[in-house]
């Protein structure tokens, strides 16, 4: 019985960075209606630069202090996401979604070219931000990495939801969110508003790389969690903040149940393939997600 | 003069020209009314006015609009609503997924003096005393008519000078529409507004205005004071439906007759 809330904690924990993950393709899709397929490059980009702030400063001989390097980190950031939204999905706005989904993947090849280009093939250790190993708590083993990331991703899921129902900035993204036309017939700017949202995006999504990364291998393969992700932030409704870390739980939970119950059964396939069957089942009932708007229609 | 339109050409998509050489001025503290058929062109009038004509890909081509001396043809909407011009949309557009107090914050959200915006709420709450038991409420599942008191609220919270409604009666019952007017005319009066109102309600829309304005074809046809338009023959048979065509023997007659409307002779 312990083995097995063992294994649920470790999928709640694993879940709730999933639904970090998925939080940046939310707070991107809100403002500009766009599911950034290249959301795991985005990250990997920012796990790069939070390397190069610290050991690649370090190696050159320059000892950046770690909260600097991170405030580095997080302005490198909101030039890249200012970057990707200005040069490409600005100019698509109006353009059909196929248009748009093919962006999509163009930034995706484009950003792992420019990775490879810049900080090379080869893997490297990620600097060790958050305190290794596990805790005892009862009877539990908690990995300490991850239960401070899912800490995080709880109260940053808490933050950004009053920042969108209380805040000014909030606010407007929030009506820029519902309906482009009445947003601009109050006065505010959308194309503004989405450039904040993909900051915000790119910013969230480099939190989630000093989560998942935080002393782990740093290479380009990490980018598959973008794919891992974005059932996660259907699941929990695009429009959701709130519904991201809540769909993550689902899926992180059911995940590692497969994997210690149903992969030895199916070669390790299961795991791997369930959290798609379950994105599937849900919308095919839910279209909109579970915690998505529901399309309101006055007959 | 507060607004004025002068020869204004609005064309969208780069060819389809809905609007020609418009004319329309609207005086500090009046309630000017925009009348016309479908399709006449008003909602374009209004949407040049406030600047939403390129989010439908559509902008002013030719003439002048200036409000208080500004040339504002074109202009970015943020820096309209600055201006202190602020339009109601038609088709009951609240933000349907936030509640009723967010849309109405959402309308205050240029402002940065928060006891003022506080004041204006109870100032909201006081025009629509139906609206504060809603604040809490999901504003996409409201009844037509509160729905258009949350609009009307969310604008009044950016402290317009110049309001402009779009249809604000549509839609809704008869009685409704009485309230909705005469809370319009309350709020002009006491917050010193300028009103511009596009209206199918002709009967109601003439007899709070100052002054109005009949489009069709994307041209004004005809313009005149409230006891002009009360007095014009064509207004009251087209739009009062007061006389003429139900005296006519047939449909037939009613079309020829239609026609000819004097303003376009």
């Amino acid at each position: 019985m312990i083995e097995f809330f063992q294994i649920l904690i470790e999928g709640a924990l694993v879940g709730l960075v999933y639904g970090l993950v998925a939080i940046s393709f939310v707070v991107i899709y809100r403002a500009s209606k766009i599911i950034n397929l290249a959301q795991g490059e985005v990250l990997v980009f920012g796990a790069f630069m939070l390397w190069t702030f610290t050991e690649g400063a370090a190696g050159v001989g320059w000892d950046i202090p770690l909260p600097v390097a991170l405030l580095l980190t997080v302005g490198a950031c909101t030039v890249f996401g200012v970057t990707v939204e200005r040069t490409i999905f600005r100019p698509l706005i109006g353009q059909s979604a196929f248009t748009i989904f093919m962006a999509g993947v163009a930034l995706l090849i484009l950003l792992r070219g420019l990775a490879q280009l810049i900080w090379g093939a080869e893997s490297r250790s990620a600097p060790v931000i958050l305190p290794e190993g596990a805790i005892e708590i009862g009877p539990f083993l908690v990995n300490s990495r991850l239960l401070i990331g899912a800490i995080f991703t709880l109260v940053l899921t808490q933050a950004l939801h009053v920042f969108f129902t209380r805040s000014r900035l909030g606010l407007r993204l929030a009506a820029v969110a519902e309906d482009h036309t009445t947003a601009l017939s109050l006065g505010v700017s959308v194309r503004q508003a989405i450039g904040v949202a993909w900051v915000l995006g790119t910013v969230v999504a480099a939190a989630a790389a000093v989560v998942l990364l935080s002393g782990s291998i740093l290479s380009l393969e990490v980018a598959v969690i973008g794919f891992k992700a974005l059932p996660v932030a259907l699941l929990g409704g695009m429009e959701s903040i709130r519904g991201a870390p809540l769909a993550g739980l689902l899926i992180g939970i059911l995940e590692v149940l497969a994997s210690a119950y149903l992969d030895p059964l199916t070669n390790g396939a299961a795991s791997g393939v369930l959290p798609y069957a379950v994105m599937i089942a849900v919308l095919l009932i839910r279209p909109y997600g579970l915690f998505g708007w529901r399309k309101i229609e006055r007959l | 003069m507060s607004l004025t339109l002068a020869n204004v050409d609005v064309v969208y998509n780069g060819v389809i020209q809905v609007l020609r050489s418009t004319n329309i001025e609207v005086r500090e503290g009046q309630m000017v009314v925009l009348l016309g058929a479908n399709g006449a062109g008003k909602t374009t009038t209004l949407k040049a006015i406030s600047s939403l004509l390129h989010a439908e890909l559509g902008e002013v081509t030719a003439g002048r609009i200036t409000y208080k001396g500004k040339d504002i043809a074109n202009a970015d909407p943020s820096d309209t609503v600055r201006d202190g011009i602020v339009q109601v949309l038609e088709g009951r557009r609240v933000l349907g997924h936030l509640t009723v107090l967010q849309n109405l914050m959402v309308g205050a959200h240029l402002r940065s003096d928060r006891a003022a915006v506080k004041t204006d709420l109870e100032r909201v709450y006081d025009y629509f005393p139906a609206l504060p038991p809603l604040l809490n409420r999901t504003a996409g599942y409201l009844s037509g008519g509160e729905m258009q008191m949350v609009l009307i609220g969310r604008a009044l919270m950016a402290r317009p000078e110049l309001l402009i409604l779009d249809e604000p009666s549509m839609g809704l019952a008869p009685i409704l529409v009485q309230q909705l007017f005469e809370t319009i005319g309350r709020i002009k009066r006491e917050e010193g507004l300028t009103v511009l109102l596009v209206e199918q309600n002709a009967r109601a829309a003439i007899a709070q205005c100052d002054y109005g304005y009949i489009m069709e074809g994307g041209r004004i046809v005809l313009h005149g004071d409230r006891e002009q338009l009360q007095g014009n023959q064509d207004v009251q048979e087209f739009y009062l439906g007061m006389s003429g065509a139900a005296d006519r023997p047939s449909y037939r007659d009613v079309k020829h007759y239609r026609r000819r409307k004097r303003w376009l002779g």
